[in-house]
Parts: structure tokens; sequence; C-alpha cells
């Protein structure tokens, strides 16, 4: 798995690609944590998993672990552009309850701008 | 004698051993789906087969052995109509079998979700738990060919 992170205002962008489990986790963990911690402003997340061909649980954990500190700050989690093997499975763990599912990082960030 | 007759009377089986090492997390369940693929399954029905073979495998990896080295032996066999998967482990066992399939439960809370089970449960039609403490644990899955209209 490897990734890609831009800042858009107070939003990051995470670009995914490949499987996402056990051993990828730490590392997009660990490169999360740290620039959440460098831009502490940042407050949503905007995970593109257009091109995620796999996710268990482990993946999904260190998600919410993410998402359990943007929500301290008011922020929104957002998945876009799932495929629906990993819709269902972002369903079967309740993300469908605590995210949005949006079909572009466009449109994501004028919902954004729109809220300030 | 058609391909799936021959099958049903020729049980196919394969046998991995690997060490609990993250990265055999995702040889395992491309291993298995490779297997796996000598049946009729959708895309769909071969990737619920591949996250449940990662819970099982993960849960050796993380709560048998706890991060540190030890033995996963995976077991896989089809019978032309049904694949039964069987991940064993000589770690620590499950003290509450039961406590650990709930939804949620984590014995290591630091961004688990405690979802493995339900995952492995969602994806399979038999999920059953085999454990002993101090000796390990051995989790056998099946997974049935669903009855498609031609």
């Amino acid at each position: 798995m490897h990734f890609s992170i831009e800042r858009q205002g107070q939003a990051l962008v995470a670009s995914l690609v490949g499987e996402f489990d056990l051993h990828s986790a730490p590392k997009f963990k660990q490169s999360m944590a740290e620039v959440f911690a460098e831009y502490p402003q940042l407050k949503h997340l905007i995970l593109d998993v257009q091109k995620v061909s796999f996710i268990d649980s482990s993946g999904l954990g260190v998600i919410l672990g993410r998402y359990r500190e943007i929500e301290e700050k008011g922020g929104r989690l957002f998945f876009v552009r799932a495929n629906p093997q990993i819709k269902r499975i972002l369903q079967l763990s309740g993300f469908e309850k605590i995210s949005e599912f949006a079909n572009s990082t466009e449109e994501v960030l004028a919902w954004i701008r729109g809220q300030l | 004698m058609d391909k799936g007759a021959a099958l049903m009377e020729n049980r196919n089986w394969i046998k991995l051993e690997f060490p609990s090492d993250s990265r055999n997390v995702g040889f395992a369940r491309t291993a298995v789906a490779l297997f796996a693929s000598q049946l009729d399954w959708t895309l769909d029905e071969l990737e619920d087969i591949k996250v449940a073979v990662s819970e099982a495998v993960s849960n050796c990896v993380i709560h048998a052995y706890r991060l540190e080295e030890g033995l996963v032996k995976l077991e896989v066999s089809h019978d032309g109509s049904s694949l039964e998967i069987l991940v064993e482990d000589s770690g620590v066992g499950i003290p509450d079998i039961e406590l650990a399939r709930e939804t949620g439960y984590t014995s290591v809370p630091e961004e688990r979700m405690g979802l493995g089970f339900t995952f492995m449960h969602e994806y399979m039609d038999e999920v059953q738990v085999y454990s002993e403490v101090d000796k390990g644990t051995r989790v056998r899955m099946v997974k049935k060919v669903p009855e498609r209209e031609d």
C-alpha cells in the first residue's frame, strides 16, 4: 500500500492505493499522526479510497483512531469514491454512521468551504 | 465425468506454515484466494474469503503471539462445492471465546476495532473457534458456493 497526502485548508486529503491491512496500516498511522501534530489546524480527513484494493479491520482501526481525534475538534471524516466492496465493509463496521461518502474530493472541499 | 463431479470425489487441499509476521497476512489471503479460485465464486465472494482469512491470520499475529514470532498453520480444502479453511496457532489461547466473538471486543484496545470475528461470521457461512489457554487457537471457517441460475 502507498498513499499521498495533501493539505487543503482545514482538511487533509489522503489518497490510498493498494491493500490496507495489519502490515501496511502502521505506516499510514504514523504519517497521519505526524501531519496532524505539525498542523493542528487540520480538522477534517478526506480519504480517497478509489484505488484501495483491500481493507480489513486493521486498516479500519487506524482510520477509526484518527476519526476519534478529529471528532474532538469538531471535524468530519469523508470517504471518497468507495467501490461497492469497500462501501460494504465500511457499512458493516459502522463507519456509515460516523462518516460521509462522496463522489469527489472537490465536492467535499466545496462543502467544507460552505461551512466556514 | 465433469470437473465438478470429479472434484466432489477427490477433495483437493493445501497446507501452509509460516511465521506470524505481518507481511504474511497478505500472502495468506492471496494464497487462499488463488486456491479457492478452483471453485465457482463471484469476485465479491472471493473478496469475502480474503477478508475472513486476513482477520484470522491477523489475530494470530496480534493476539496469539502478541507480535512475537510464532508459527501459523493454514489448511484449505474443498470438495467442489464448499471451501474449508483452518487457521491454527500455538499462542496464548482465548480465555473466553464467547467474549472474544462479541462485536467491539478486543484484548488490545489501541486502535483495534474488535471486528475480526464479526467479519469472519459475516463473510463465511460457518465459523468455529477452538481454543485452550497457553496451548493455542484453531479457527475453522466454511463457505459454500451459492447455487446459481444458469
